[in-house]
Order: structure tokens, then C-alpha cells, then sequence
């Protein structure tokens, strides 16, 4: 940094382009090492300056915060907007990701709309030629009206010929069309703004999608009269759409970028299956054709998940593993290394008594063994294991951004857009991850919302197969009971915390990845860096509840807190004494209560003696559980990502709700079921 | 801290590529410590950096296709 040898220069290049293209690479190709950083002004964002010679002149050298979209969503993009709208006179360089073009392709399209004058830099094409991806790129320039050059920029390949074009910069005669409404909204609008850097066009196209952040200056150069007519056009045009206009706009440019996109991108490999797939990524999208599909991918998942990780794999690791061989065998290595004594009994307890009838710290009802690590390797690992398989196959295919587009109407019935599916499926593998996840959202009040949803009705994959086990001791009426309860209470809550939560929505704008078949490795890299993720964050805090559940025990206080339970248990929600400690366990993991009551209701359910009575306390007691907070883990994430004050807020509405939500279910079933 | 490794990684649901430096959980997260959840700065979307077993056994793959091109 040395201020003195940024020299003032009557020439100005701006370098623009999507986050991580490789933009400051090719600035300090371009300038060297004489650069001045200073924050862009009332902001926190840096905006480097630098000097270069091209062409034989001096320039002065901008590089900006990199950008999606010229309509900003954040600090750095609205920074990059304004320079581009506040600088004297410029030409840009937009530096673009080969591999990703189409994204590069949408800001192009943006700045051809904005007359700004620019060349466009094909960076990484080594990469993106590696990967099969042939870019026409004669072909890109006549249809952008542009010069556009393949660069490398670690390897300073292709800067010469860029610098030769750079004084050549041109506005591009590229022009995205948008329906007749919008047009003529348009040529409305247009009269009323006042010329400046960026085109009429352009600065109309961001008022009618309602950027507030340009707001300012109009409103330093247009009459109230004049801002008032602005606002009654875009009123109009907004009326005639169900989505907001910023989404129809987007819609539609990336209609006219896909089609760019499509005349000069061939993809060697994978061209003679594009058609189908291309065929099926649309389906896929639909919300009728979309269905079929949802639902045979739904189905796979449930066999694999379900039936082979919950039953199959659970079984064999808990019973066949654990509670035959892992179980005895510590008990006999422990009763073999500690002599028989207090020592011996504390770690194991008295020889002679079935584990689960003592209170041994390793070997006991809560052992460290035998419960903490038995539950969380035996019981949750199989099923998060297969789960996060068959997410990654989802998340490597391109479907899950596909379902997002699919669902969105859905979800906006809920204050979100569709991209909440993707920590909702997360959820049900683990919802400490998915609540992680939530960041997918804009804006602080779909964050929440999520939050909210995932503690409230999302079962993760642990209590998910004790749901299906308990599911199958019930009637097909009480199981369609506790469903309908539940997406009923999802939509329900939903619905009204995007009534009651302060904030705006966001639109729905989510790059969708070509459709393609799975890649076996990426597939197993992705699901071993997930379970290793597990072992390291959540398989600690099975110890360290189980820990807890033991002290209460030795200490006689599991006892009191279930006596102090019982009224709720037993007064408002009508179930036997015994699910209290089921209850209690329920704040731990609210997998171990449904466990717990699992192996109440389990010889009436085995040998088909389930009364009435019962199959409405089984129902009562899963609603209950289900709308608990999953974990102690998620608990703790909850705070993390919202906050000490939204994460008390929503622990304080889900655990008094989840009961109200029990007691009416018990009512309505003893009147109606 | 988060146990993030900064290297160029690709993120799996919209395919942006991004410095992963900085990306990972906030350091005040009680469960931050060695934490190698990352977040694309493009589309928000978190998923675990490929280290450690995972890592190794992509780093195992890369070189195994290297040397059958």
C-alpha cells in the first residue's frame, strides 16, 4: 500500500464480476504492486485503486466487490452499483468464471442493458476446457457486441490480447427483452429519469423491481411529481403478477441469458444425454410433472433411509454389535482390569444384574457405554449415515435446486421461498445441521421462520425411525391423526409467523446446475466429510447427556424432575406416570423420549393388544415429542445462529406450544377418534 | 477456531467456486472449535469442508485418476 504511487490518470478502468472469478488476480496482473485500499465512503467495504499502462497510457484501476446483480442484495453489491452509477467517466472489464458462464453471463447482461461500456474476460478457461466446457467465444462477442477474451489469469495467459481490447471497450448492442407489460412500463418510465452513467433502461428496470438503494438518487434528481408517477407505474405493473416483479424481471433476463448461453456453450462429455436431462431438469421444476418425480424420489429415499438405514442397519449395529458383544465385552474387560470393590461397582455395577438394572458409569441404565455411545453410534449413526448418502446423491444430481424452484409457491405461502426446502430435507437428517443452513435464506426474518419451522415440526432421522416403529403399532386413523397434525401445525405456524415476524421476504433467485448423474466418488467424499462432521460435533453431546442423565440419576433428582413433570404428563396431556421420564429425556433428545415411550407401548403393540385409549395417548405423546426442540445441540445452534434473544424467544413458544398443540390432539381424538 | 483449511473449493449446490478463508463459523459459537462447516458466499448454502478422512480419501481419488490419464 503506497498511496503516492497511485498516480491520477485521465483514463478509468472498473473491474467487475461475480464473487471469486479471479477478478484480483487479474488486477494485480494489471497494476502491479502500487495499490491504495480505502473504504468505499460511508461503508465498511474495501474498494482497491491502482495504476496501469495499457495501450501505452496511464490508467487509474478500480477493483470492485464482487457482484452477482446489479439490483443489490448486499453492502459489497450496492457498493459496486454505485460505483458504477457515481464514477466520472469509465470503461469496465467484467471478469468471469469460463466454468460458470451463465452467471457471468447474467451481470453481462446487466451492464449491456446499463450502456456501459466493457470487455469481457473469460477467466479459468484452462479449467472450464479441462471440464469439457467448449466456449464459442467469437461467437459470444457478436452476440454481445463486446470484445471477449479466454484469460488465465494465475498464469498471466491471455492478458496481453485483453489489454489490447480494453481501449477498444464498447457498449454492448445486447439487449434482454421482457414481456409487453413490463416494455411498456418501461417506455413509461424511461422520460422521467434523468440521464446519467448508467442508461434510463437500466435505472428503470431497478425501480420497477423496487431497489430502495437507488432511491436516493433519485430522489436528488427527480420531482416529487415525477417519483410519484414512477411509483404509480411500477404499482400498476406489480398488481398484474403474483410474484414480485423483482422475480419476474430476473425470470425473464435469465430466459434471454439462457438462450445466449445455449448458442455458444457446448459441453463435450455430456452432450449426447443433455437433451433428456435438460428435458428432465424442467420436469423436475414443475409444479405438476414435478410430483411423479418428488415423489419416487421420496419413496427411494424412504426404502434406503427408512427401511434399510432405521430397521436393517440399526438393528444389526445395536443389537448384533452392541448389546452382544460391544456391551458384555467392556463389562468383562472392565470387571477383569478393576478388582472387584466400590471402583469395580461404580464403573459397572454389581456382577450378576442385567446392565439395564444398574446405575454403573460405563456399563448401566445411562452408561457412557452402554447408552451414550450405544445411542449415538449404533442407534443415530446408520440412519444419519444413510441419509446423508442419499443427500449427497440429491445434492450432487442438481435435483435439490430443482425442488426449490418446484415448491417456491408453496413456501411463499409461509413468508419464504422455495430454497427453505433445502435446510427443511436437510432437517431430517439432522436439524442441528439444517438449522446451520438457515443462512440459504436472505433476509433475518426468513432465517428465523426456518428456524423456527425446524425446531418446531421437522423430525430429524433419529426420531424419524422411532416414528415409524411406534407408526406401525398404530391404526392407518391415528397415523394419518399425528400427520395431518403435524403439516398442519407446520403450515399453520408458518403462515402466522410471516404475519407476525418483523422484516421483509426475499425473491426467489437460485442458479440451477446442469442435471446429471451422480459421480460415486463425490458422492462418498461428501458423505464422509458429513459423518465425520457428526462424530465430531454431535456424537460429544450424546456423552455429555448422557452424563447429565446419570448424575440426575445417582442423584435422585431424575426422580423429582419427573415427580414435578407428572402434572403436565399426567394432568394436561393425559398419559401414563411412566412416559413423565420419557418427557424429561425429551429435552435432551427428543428421540430418546420417543424411544422411551417406545418401550412402554411396545408389548401391547407387538402382540396387537393396543386399546383405544392407547393408540390416542401413543398419538398425543408423538405429537408432543415431535414439536419439542430436537436437541440439546440444536438448542445450542439456535442460540448460535439467531442469537441469545430470537433462540430464548423460540424455546419459550415451542416447549408450552408443543404441549397446548398435545392437549387439544387429546381432546379431539377422545371426541372424534 | 473453526479448523477451516483456505483453499479453493466448489460449493454443491449452486457450483460457485470461493476462496474458503473466512467462510467458516463465527469463532463465538460454542460449538465453533474445529468446526469445518463452510458457507458459499454466493448462494449461502453450508456444508462440510472435504478434510481430515474425507480429504485424504478425495486427495487418494484425484491422484488415482491423475495417473490413469
Amino acid at each position: 500500500m503506497n498511496p503516492p504511487e497511485v498516480a491520477a490518470a485521465p483514463r478509468t478502468l472498473i473491474l467487475v464480476g461475480n464473487p471469486n472469478v479471479g477478478k484480483s488476480v487479474l488486477f494485480g496482473a494489471l497494476t502491479g504492486r502500487y495499490v491504495t485500499v480505502s473504504n468505499y465512503p460511508g461503508t465498511t467495504v474495501e474498494v482497491t485503486r491502482g495504476s496501469a499502462e495499457i495501450g501505452g497510457l496511464r490508467w487509474q484501476v478500480l477493483d470492485t466487490p464482487g457482484t452477482n446483480n446489479l439490483l443489490p442484495m448486499s453492502e459489497d453489491e450496492q457498493v459496486t452499483r454505485d460505483i458504477l452509477l457515481r464514477e466520472p467517466e469509465y470503461v469496465c472489464l467484467q471478469v468471469c468464471d469460463a466454468k460458470n458462464l451463465r452467471r457471468g453471463l447474467l451481470l453481462a447482461s446487466q451492464l449491456a442493458e446499463a450502456g456501459v461500456p466493457f470487455a469481457l474476460a473469460l477467466n479459468m478457461a484452462d479449467e472450464a476446457a479441462a471440464r469439457g466446457f467448449r466456449i464459442d467465444a467469437e461467437r459470444l462477442a457478436g452476440a454481445l457486441g463486446v470484445d471477449v477474451v479466454p484469460t488465465v489469469a494465475v498464469q498471466r495467459s491471455g492478458l496481453p490480447q485483453l489489454q489490447a481490447r480494453i481501449p477498444a471497450a464498447r457498449a454492448s448492442s445486447f439487449r434482454p427483452c421482457y414481456d409487453e407489460a413490463i416494455e411498456s412500463a418501461l417506455s413509461e418510465l424511461e422520460p422521467l429519469i434523468p440521464e446519467g452513467r448508467l442508461s434510463r433502461r437500466s435505472l428503470g428496470l431497478m425501480l420497477l423491481s423496487g431497489d430502495e438503494s437507488i432511491h436516493p438518487w433519485i430522489a436528488s434528481r427527480v420531482s416529487d411529481a415525477g417519483r410519484e408517477r414512477i411509483e404509480e407505474v411500477r404499482r400498476t405493473l406489480a398488481s398484474r403478477y403474483p410474484e414480485s416483479l423483482r422475480f419476474v424481471v430476473a425470470r425473464q433476463r435469465l430466459g434471454a441469458v439462457d438462450r445466449l448461453h445455449d448458442q455458444v456453450v457446448t459441453r463435450g462429455k455430456v452432450s449426447s444425454g443433455s437433451a433428456f436431462a435438460r428435458k428432465l431438469g424442467a420436469w423436475a421444476t414443475d409444479p405438476v410433472k414435478g410430483i411423479p418425480i418428488l415423489l419416487l424420489v421420496l419413496a427411494v429415499a424412504y426404502l434406503f433411509v427408512g427401511v434399510f438405514g432405521a430397521k436393517t442397519a440399526v438393528d444389526f449395529l445395536e443389537n448384533t454389535i452392541f448389546y452382544d458383544r460391544v456391551v458384555p465385552w467392556t463389562e468383562a474387560l472392565l470387571r477383569f482390569l478393576v478388582p472387584a470393590g466400590p471402583v469395580q461397582d461404580f464403573l459397572v455395577g454389581p456382577p450378576g444384574r442385567a446392565f439395564r438394572e444398574t446405575d454403573g458409569f460405563i456399563i448401566g441404565r445411562y452408561g457412557l457405554v452402554s447408552m451414550g455411545l450405544a445411542y449415538g453410534m449404533a442407534i443415530v449413526l446408520p440412519i444419519v449415515a444413510t441419509f446423508f448418502l442419499a443427500f449427497s446423491v440429491l445434492e450432487d444430481s442438481g435435483y435439490l435446486p430443482r425442488l426449490a424452484v418446484m415448491v417456491n409457491r408453496v413456501f411463499k405461502w409461509m413468508g419464504l421461498n422455495g430454497k427453505a426446502v433445502l435446510p427443511m430435507v436437510l432437517g431430517l437428517g439432522c436439524d442441528t445441521m439444517a438449522t446451520m443452513t438457515a443462512r440459504i435464506m436472505e433476509t433475518r426474518k426468513e432465517r428465523v421462520i426456518v428456524t423456527l419451522l425446524l425446531a418446531l415440526g421437522v423430525p430429524c432421522s433419529a426420531q424419524i425411525a422411532v416414528i415409524f416403529a411406534m407408526l406401525q403399532g398404530l391404526s392407518f386413523a391415528a397415523s394419518i391423526w399425528f400427520t395431518a397434525v403435524i403439516v398442519l401445525v407446520l403450515f399453520l405456524v408458518g403462515w402466522l409467523a410471516a404475519r407476525v415476524i418483523p422484516g421483509r421476504g426475499s425473491d426467489f433467485v437460485l442458479e440451477l446446475p446442469p442435471l446429471r448423474v451422480p459421480q460415486f466418488s463425490n458422492v462418498i467424499v461428501k458423505t464422509l466429510a458429513r459423518m465425520e462432521w457428526y462424530l465430531r460435533e454431535a456424537l460429544p453431546l450424546f456423552v455429555l447427556g448422557t452424563l447429565i442423565l446419570w448424575g440426575l440419576d445417582r442423584t435422585h433428582l431424575l426422580v423429582l424432575v419427573e415427580r414435578a413433570a407428572a402434572p403436565v404428563v399426567v394432568g394436561i396431556l393425559q398419559l401414563p406416570e411412566q412416559s413423565a421420564s420419557a418427557f424429561i429425556l425429551g429435552f435432551l433428545r427428543r428421540d430418546y423420549a420417543a424411544a422411551g415411550l417406545f418401550q412402554i407401548y411396545q408389548p401391547y403393540m407387538s402382540t396387537g393388544t393396543m386399546t383405544r385409549i392407547m393408540e390416542i395417548q401413543v398419538t398425543v405423546a408423538l405429537v408432543t415429542v415431535t414439536l419439542f426442540i430436537p436437541c440439546i445441540a440444536n438448542f445450542l445452534m439456535i442460540l448460535k445462529e439467531r442469537g441469545w434473544r430470537t433462540g430464548l424467544a423460540i424455546s419459550a413458544f415451542v416447549l408450552p406450544f408443543a404441549v397446548g398443540v398435545g392437549a387439544t390432539v387429546n381432546l379431539l381424538m377422545r371426541r372424534y377418534y | 477456531m473453526p479448523a477451516i483449511v483456505a483453499r479453493q473449493e466448489r460449493c454443491p449446490l449452486c457450483g460457485a467456486g470461493f476462496d474458503a478463508e473466512g467462510q467458516g463459523c463465527r469463532p463465538s459459537c460454542p460449538l465453533a472449535s474445529g468446526c469445518r462447516v463452510i458457507c458459499c458466499p454466493s448462494c449461502g448454502y453450508s456444508f462440510p469442508q472435504e478434510t481430515g478422512w474425507a480429504g485424504r480419501l478425495k486427495g487418494w481419488l484425484e491422484r488415482h485418476r491423475e495417473e490413469r490419464r
